[in-house]
C-alpha cells in the first residue's frame, strides 16, 4: 500500500510537470499532445520541452535518490549524500574542465570520470577503521578541493561568455533539455541503478559490521566496485546534463526510512522512486516561480530545501 | 568432520599475536576458549573464521584448508559471532536473523523455503521467537545478544565461533546463551566460545583451550585444564582459604 502511494506520488508529479509552466496544458490534452494530436502549440511544448525535461528530471532524481540510499547504507551513516561527500563537486569539476577547454561534447564523459574519481577516492578510505565523522570530513574536503579547482578555472576563464556559461551551468537547471540528452542520461542512470540495486543484499548484511559481513561471504572489493560504478553513472550523468543538484540523496532516503524501515536493500529502489517524484515536482516549482521574468535554478531550489534539512539532521544527531 | 589447527601463527598488522598453535576439535564438542585479555582469543577466532590470513600453518575443516575455500562456501561452513553487538540500522529481528542466510541467497536476495525454516529454527534455538516482530534497537542488551546468536545459528554451519557471547550480560541471559551453544554442540556442531567467566566455562564446556600470550598453554577436559598452576601462571589468580585472590606481581603492590 505504501509503495503504491509512492508510485502514485511519482505519477501525479509527472503529470503535473507535463501540465504546468509558462503555458498550462490541461491534463486531458497531455497524452494527445505527446502523440502529436490536438493544439499545435501544445504539441510543440510537449514534445520539444516538457516531455524531455520531465523524463530527465525523473532519471536524475532517481539516480540521486538511490545513490544517497546506497552511500548511506555503505557508510552506515544517514548524513551521507553524493553532494555532501563531494561526488557532485568532482563531477562538476570534470564537466567544467571540458567546458573550460571548449569541448562541450566531452562534458558527459568528463562528469562521469569526475564522479567516479571522487567516489573511488572516498570509498577507498571508507572502512570500519575510519569513523563516520572522519569519512564525512574527508568527503567535505574532497568536495571543497574540487569546488576550489572549479573556482580556479572560472578565475582563469578565457572570456566572460565562457564564465557565464560555467556559472549558469553550475547552478543546475533542466532548461536546455532535449530527447537526446534524456536518452543518454536515461541509459547511464539505468545502468547505474542496476549496479546499486545489486548491492542491496550486501549492504543489508554490512549493517552487522564489515567483519561479520565478510564472514557471511560478502566481498567488500566487489561491493565497492559496484557502488563506485553505480554512483558515478547516476551522479555523473545527472551533473553532466543538469549541473550540480544537491541534497536529494540526503533527505529522500531519510524520509523514506521513517516510512519503510531502514533496510538498505529496500531503500535503494524506493529512493529512486522518491527522488524521481521529488525532482520532477521541484523542477515544476522552478517553472512556476520563474514566470515573472527571472529564472529560478533547480540546483538553487533543491539546496534551499535540502540545506536546512541537513542542518536539522545534524542538530538532531548531536542531541541524541 | 573435524577442525584441525596446524602450526597456526597470525598477526594483527605488524603485531605478531598467535604463535604456532596446534589443536583439534570434533563434532559434538563445546570448547571454551579462555585466557586473560590480550592473550589472542579474538585473533584465534578470526583466523579460524578466515577473517585473518595466517602467516604460517593452516586451519583445516573437513580436510580442506578454509583459506582456500571460496568466500561463500566458507561462509556456509563457519558461523562467526562478533563480540560487538551494535548494528548500523534498526532492522526488525526476523530480518536481522535472516542475514545469517546471506551465504545461500541469490542475486535478488530472496529467501527460499529452506532459508525461512532455518531462520525459524534459529529463533527457537536462541529463545527469541517471541521477539521476531520487534525492532532490534528496542530490545534490551540480553535480548540483543540472543538475537545476534540466532543470526549466527541461522547460518546452519557445522562450525560455530562465538567471541565472548556472554560479556556484560546478567546471569539469566548468560545461562540462556550458553545453553543454546551447548544444544548446538549436542546436535553435532563444533562450537568454540571465548569466555571470561571461568564458572560458566566449567559448567557448560566439554573442553577448554587456555591461551596465554598468543600460545595454547592447555587443551584438556575442564577439570584438568584449569589447574592451580594454570590459574596462577595464566590468570594471575589463586585460591586461599576458599577465597579467590590475585597473585602479586613482583615489585607491585
Amino acid at each position: 500500500m505504501k509503495v503504491f502511494l509512492l508510485v502514485f506520488f511519482c505519477v501525479m508529479a509527472t503529470l503535473l510537470s507535463l501540465s504546468i509552466g509558462a503555458l498550462n496544458i490541461p491534463f486531458g490534452d497531455l497524452v494527445p499532445a505527446l502523440f502529436g494530436r490536438g493544439d499545435e502549440i501544445h504539441i510543440t511544448i510537449m514534445q520539444d520541452l516538457r516531455a524531455p525535461r520531465t523524463v530527465l528530471a525523473l532519471f536524475i532524481g532517481a539516480g540521486l535518490g538511490s545513490s544517497g540510499a546506497a552511500l548511506q547504507g555503505y557508510t552506515r551513516n544517514p548524513l551521507a549524500d553524493p553532494g555532501i561527500l563531494g561526488f557532485s563537486a568532482t563531477a562538476a569539476l570534470g564537466a567544467v574542465l571540458a567546458l573550460y577547454f571548449g569541448h562541450q561534447n566531452l562534458v558527459t564523459p568528463a562528469a562521469l570520470a569526475g564522479a567516479g574519481l571522487g567516489a573511488g577516492l572516498l570509498l577507498a578510505m571508507a572502512s570500519n577503521k575510519k569513523s563516520a565523522t572522519v569519512l564525512i570530513l574527508a568527503g567535505v574536503g574532497i568536495g571543497a578541493l574540487a569546488t576550489s579547482l572549479t573556482g580556479l578555472l572560472m578565475n582563469f576563464a578565457p572570456n566572460p561568455w565562457a564564465l557565464s556559461e560555467i556559472v549558469y551551468w553550475l547552478m543546475g537547471s533542466l532548461r536546455n533539455s532535449s530527447f537526446g540528452a534524456a536518452i543518454l542520461c536515461g541509459v547511464l542512470t539505468l545502468a547505474g541503478l542496476l549496479c546499486l540495486v545489486v548491492t542491496g543484499g550486501d549492504l543489508r548484511t554490512l549493517s552487522l559490521g564489515e567483519d561479520t559481513a565478510i564472514s557471511l561471504g560478502v566481498s567488500l572489493t566487489r561491493l565497492r566496485l559496484l557502488l563506485v560504478t553505480g554512483v558515478a553513472l547516476c551522479v555523473g550523468s545527472g551533473v553532466a546534463v543538469a549541473g550540480a543538484i544537491g541534497f536529494i540523496g540526503l533527505f529522500i532516503p531519510h524520509i523514506l526510512r521513517g516510512i519503510f524501515g531502514s533496510d538498505p536493500a529496500k531503500l535503494i529502489p524506493l529512493s529512486a522512486l522518491g527522488g524521481a517524484g521529488f525532482l520532477v515536482l521541484a523542477d515544476s516549482l522552478t517553472r512556476v516561480l520563474s514566470n515573472n521574468g527571472t529564472v529560478l535554478y533547480l540546483g538553487i531550489l533543491s539546496a534551499l530545501i535540502g540545506a536546512p534539512f541537513f542542518i536539522w539532521l545534524a542538530f538532531k544527531a548531536g542531541r541524541s | 568432520m573435524s577442525l584441525v589447527l596446524e602450526n597456526l601463527s597470525a598477526a594483527y598488522g605488524k603485531l605478531q599475536v598467535l604463535h604456532k598453535i596446534n589443536a583439534r576439535a570434533k563434532p559434538g564438542e563445546l570448547i571454551g576458549l579462555v585466557g586473560p585479555n590480550g592473550s589472542g582469543k579474538s585473533c584465534l577466532q578470526k583466523t579460524i573464521a578466515g577473517l585473518i590470513k595466517p602467516d604460517t600453518g593452516m586451519v583445516r575443516l573437513e580436510d580442506q584448508s578454509i583459506h582456500l575455500l571460496a568466500p561463500r562456501l566458507r561462509a556456509q561452513k563457519i558461523a562467526w559471532l562478533a563480540q560487538e553487538r551494535n548494528t548500523s540500522w534498526a532492522l526488525p529481528v526476523r530480518e536481522l536473523v535472516s542475514l545469517g542466510r546471506a551465504p545461500y541467497r541469490g542475486l535478488l536476495g530472496k529467501l527460499s523455503f529452506e532459508d525461512e525454516n532455518a531462520v525459524d529454527q534459529a529463533l527457537v534455538s536462541a529463545y527469541c521467537l517471541d521477539l521476531q516482530t520487534q525492532n532490534f534497537d528496542k530490545l534490551s542488551g540480553g535480548e540483543q545478544a540472543r538475537v545476534l546468536l540466532a543470526r549466527a545459528l541461522a547460518v546452519g554451519a557445522p562450525l560455530i565461533l562465538a567471541d565472548e557471547p556472554t560479556a556484560s550480560l546478567d546471569p539469566y541471559f548468560q545461562i540462556s546463551i550458553m545453553q543454546s551453544l551447548k544444544d548446538e554442540a549436542k546436535n553435532g556442531k563444533i562450537v568454540i566460545a571465548s569466555l571470561h567467566d571461568l564458572t560458566l566455562a566449567r559448567q557448560f564446556c566439554d573442553r577448554l583451550w587456555v591461551m596465554n600470550e598468543g600460545q595454547l598453554v592447555a587443551d584438556d577436559k575442564v577439570g584438568r585444564a584449569l589447574t592451580n598452576a594454570v590459574l596462577e601462571r595464566v590468570f594471575k589468580i589463586k585460591t586461599i582459604n576458599g577465597e579467590i585472590t590475585r597473585v602479586q606481581k613482583p615489585g607491585k603492590i
